[in-house]
């Protein structure tokens, strides 16, 4: 039970996060300076920041990054809007529930990736693999938030639309989708994160362009301060699109 | 496990013999944003072995902040909490507490909360399952040991939470308005048995409530408190002859008795009433 | 919370309506291929597909590689339990370390690990260890989260009733919080294991190393269309397996706890 005031505490957490930090790069220099690790495992951080400064000096990243971001962007959207309307029809309809949410909820939990072979085969070696793997992996979890927010409607909501005579796409759009807004968003940035998974490991498995292939090519060549900076930058991204996310989600209440 | 009860200090005017638990000036004060804030102010009063008292005041009047305070788990305050004597300084052996909420541990079978202040003197398993089986039948409860309290009513989890305190021979059972979540009948029932289990163990204990019926059915004395800050308005003897069940509530002497207390009782639960009033209308309406 | 026997009808009805129509999908793409109007190549054909499975089990000593990829599960399952677990106590046990650190695991929970395979094939090599590795840094940050809501969503009257009993620090947490605990552990190690599981299987087929994930990259650069679709169908054949039997399980041990 600490005694201590608000701003203090704060403080204290702030002071403690700076020494975590602290620690983990001086530890990391040591570890790198060393030479314990065999060369360049673990690269001076000086070495990582001369790479990130080069990397993002580079137009070559950003036309990668470009690459990356249409083939996530189109695969959410062709997921997102498959997802949303499994998600609706099953949370509409028990009949419709029962035949065919089980699937969604076994289906959802298991590796996408697996399906790349088959997508290559359908969609080509490009861009369109990689958006197709964008897509089945984001349309279960929007399918399964936007079917638990469709239940979640509360029911007088649907009961006003009816006798206002609201038609099936008008019930949609005003009355079911703005209800549903926050497990849709939920669902959408969990979709986000396992599309940006499912596309970019599909570039580091078969592509020639995109932050998954430059990351792969950096392993090939064993630029690993390379490697380092290409992943803090994707992190960095993956980590505050979902905090962004999660910021709008709050503020359209 | 009692505590070795030494008669040290000198008889106080009050009692004949040692008092078991010695409440001396105790008062509690917090700072709030809004200003220093008093909940009790300079409460004093003796349970002597074996008596039944009841703290009995209006909501706000600072009861649960005493059962604290008596129970060791609040210890920054004025004044001097003793047992036989001796200061206490955090939670006391000899204080066995019985809280409002549900306390039972609900991974652990009626027997096994029960048998839990046994386990932890170090009981050997076979002895302390036997020990606790024996104050789960004190309570009533024969035959569910091997229930998980999801699996009983609230008056039934509350008499396990009892029976666990038992368990643990305390010499002062400290209660916090054990009974509040129940409904009406089952209070009076529970009530009777837990009178009942009171004076077969010449338990004293100390029971905080809102209930008036109930102070004056179980206790030899009711101790009323005002509303904050919580002083210790009167103390009324209740001389009804025991044993007393149930039945005594429609009794005369008994009626008089509510009556008298709830004159006090009255007058502070409508100074509160007026209080959470003129402070819900300080405060303006909601933006 | 028992069906009348209508509501238990239309189950079932609504069940079978939904077998029905993908049955009748797969028969659908059949003829379709037969018709020629889908390229037999690019879709094999559900028939070929149905009898490559035994050619699959047989021939690529299924059994094996389910054995492979299920120590690695096991392995991960083990060092989630015990780092997972014990961080989430650490950080429930030090308020403070745990304000500075509880937005940064559940930043982890949002972050892609498992792209970090590169930088683990680097350090570890095309190893078993890689696989594990990346298995539990997957499934890390949902056992520390949901061991720490367990610890700190403890009824404090629980904790009050351990006081009045005067407890130690040890005894309160292993008489008190960590049975209380238990039910949301579980959930935690469930969630945990079903994320490692997944990572460990993409791995397996992204490095070509390991069990039944390696199987699917494997038929797959040998063009043999139809014994992929199989192995893949095998493949998510058993991650549902494990999915309803982790799920079993941690409703089993929900109640028990």
């Amino acid at each position: 039970m600490s005694a201590g005031t608000p701003s203090s505490d704060t403080r204290q957490v702030w002071l403690l996060r700076g020494a975590i930090v602290a620690v983990v790069l001086l530890g990391w220099e040591a570890l790198a300076a060393s030479g314990w690790l065999f060369r360049d495992v673990v690269p001076s951080l000086a070495a990582i920041a001369r790479a990130l400064v080069r990397l993002l000096g580079n137009p070559e990243f950003y036309t990668n990054l470009a690459a990356t971001a249409g083939e996530i962007g189109v695969g959410l959207a062709i997921g997102g809007v498959c997802g949303l309307a499994a998600g609706i029809a099953i949370g509409a309809n028990r009949f419709v529930a029962g035949a065919y949410e089980a699937l969604l909820h076994y289906l959802g939990p298991t590796p996408k990736i697996i399906f790349f072979p088959v997508m290559i085969m359908w969609f080509g070696v490009g861009a369109g693999s990689k958006m197709a793997m964008a897509a089945i992996s984001c349309f279960f979890p929007i399918a399964i938030s936007a079917a638990a927010g469709m239940r979640g409607i509360d029911r007088v909501l649907i009961r006003v639309g009816r006798s206002f005579r609201a038609r099936p796409w008008q019930m949609v759009t005003k009355i079911y989708l703005p209800a549903m807004r926050a497990p849709v968003l939920t669902g959408v940035r969990l979709g986000l994160g396992v599309a940006i998974i499912g596309t970019l490991l599909a570039e580091t498995k078969l592509s020639n362009r995109g932050i998954g292939f430059l990351i792969i090519q950096a392993y090939s060549t064993f630029d690993m301060p390379r490697m380092y900076a290409l992943l803090i930058v994707l992190f960095a991204l993956a980590i505050g699109l979902n905090t962004l996310i999660g910021r709008f989600g709050r503020h359209s209440r | 496990m009692q505590p070795s009860v030494t008669v040290a200090a000198p008889a106080p005017a009050s009692a004949a013999a040692t008092p078991l638990l010695d409440v001396e000036r105790v008062s509690k004060r917090f700072v709030t944003p809004e200003g220093p804030f008093t909940a009790i102010d300079d409460v004093s009063f003796t349970v002597a072995p074996g008596e039944f008292v009841s703290v009995i005041g209006p909501s706000g009047c600072g009861k649960s902040t005493l059962f604290n305070i008596i129970g060791g788990l609040v210890g920054d305050y004025e004044g001097r909490v003793r047992v036989a004597g001796t200061g206490i300084t955090g939670t006391h052996a000899g204080i066995g507490m019985v809280f409002q909420e549900e306390s039972t541990f609900p991974w652990r079978t009626v027997l096994e909360n029960v048998a839990f202040p046994l386990e932890l003197a170090g009981m050997q398993k076979e002895e302390r399952l036997a020990r606790a089986r024996h104050f789960v039948s004190l309570v009533g409860l024969s035959g569910f040991e091997r229930r998980h309290p999801a699996e009983l009513s609230g008056g039934m989890r509350q008499r396990v939470s009892i029976a666990r305190t038992l368990a643990s021979e305390p010499a002062i059972l400290l209660m916090d308005e054990p009974f509040a979540a129940l409904d009406e009948q089952t209070r009076v029932i529970l009530g009777d048995k837990v009178l009942q289990i009171q004076q077969q163990l010449k338990q004293t204990t100390l029971l905080i409530t809102h209930n008036l019926t109930e102070a004056v059915q179980l206790s030899d004395r009711v101790l009323v408190m005002t509303y904050r800050p919580g002083r210790l308005k009167r103390i009324v003897d209740i001389e009804l002859p025991h044993p007393r069940d149930s039945d005594v509530v429609g009794s005369e002497r008994f009626g008089r008795y509510v009556a008298e207390i709830w004159h006090d009782l009255r007058e502070e639960a409508t100074r509160g009433l007026e209080a959470d009033e003129a402070q819900a209308r300080a405060a303006g309406p909601r933006s | 919370m028992s069906e009348t026997p209508a509501t238990a009808r239309s189950r079932m009805a609504a069940h079978a309506a939904g077998a029905g129509t993908v049955l009748a999908g797969v028969v659908l793409v059949e003829a379709l291929i037969r018709a020629g109007v889908i390229n037999g190549f690019v879709v094999p054909l559900p028939s070929a597909i149905l009898a490559a499975f035994p050619r699959v089990i047989v021939e690529e000593n299924v059994l094996h590689r389910f054995w492979q990829t299920t120590q690695e599960v096991m392995w991960a399952a083990l060092l989630l339990a015990v780092f997972g677990v014990g961080l989430g106590a650490l950080l429930y046990r030090y308020r403070l370390l745990r304000r500075a650190c509880e937005t940064w695991v559940a930043a982890l929970a949002a972050a892609p690990i498992v792209l970090m395979y590169p930088l683990f094939l680097v350090i570890f090599g095309r190893s078993a260890t890689t696989i594990v590795a990346i298995g539990f840094a997957a499934g890390l940050s949902a056992v520390i989260l949901k061991t720490v809501e367990g610890l700190a969503g403890t009824r404090r009257v629980l904790l009050d009733v351990g006081r009045s009993f005067r407890l130690t620090p040890a005894q309160q947490f292993r008489m008190i919080l960590l049975p209380s605990a238990l039910p949301s552990i579980f959930v935690g190690l469930r969630l945990g294991l079903i994320f490692a599981m997944i990572n460990i299987v993409g791995v397996e087929f992204l490095i070509n190393f390991g069990g039944l994930g390696q199987l699917i990259n494997d038929l797959a650069e040998r063009y043999d269309l139809p014994a992929t679709y199989a192995a893949i169908f095998f493949v998510v054949l058993v991650s549902v397996v494990f999915f309803v039997v982790t799920e079993r399980l941690e409703r089993w041990a929900q109640r028990s706890a």
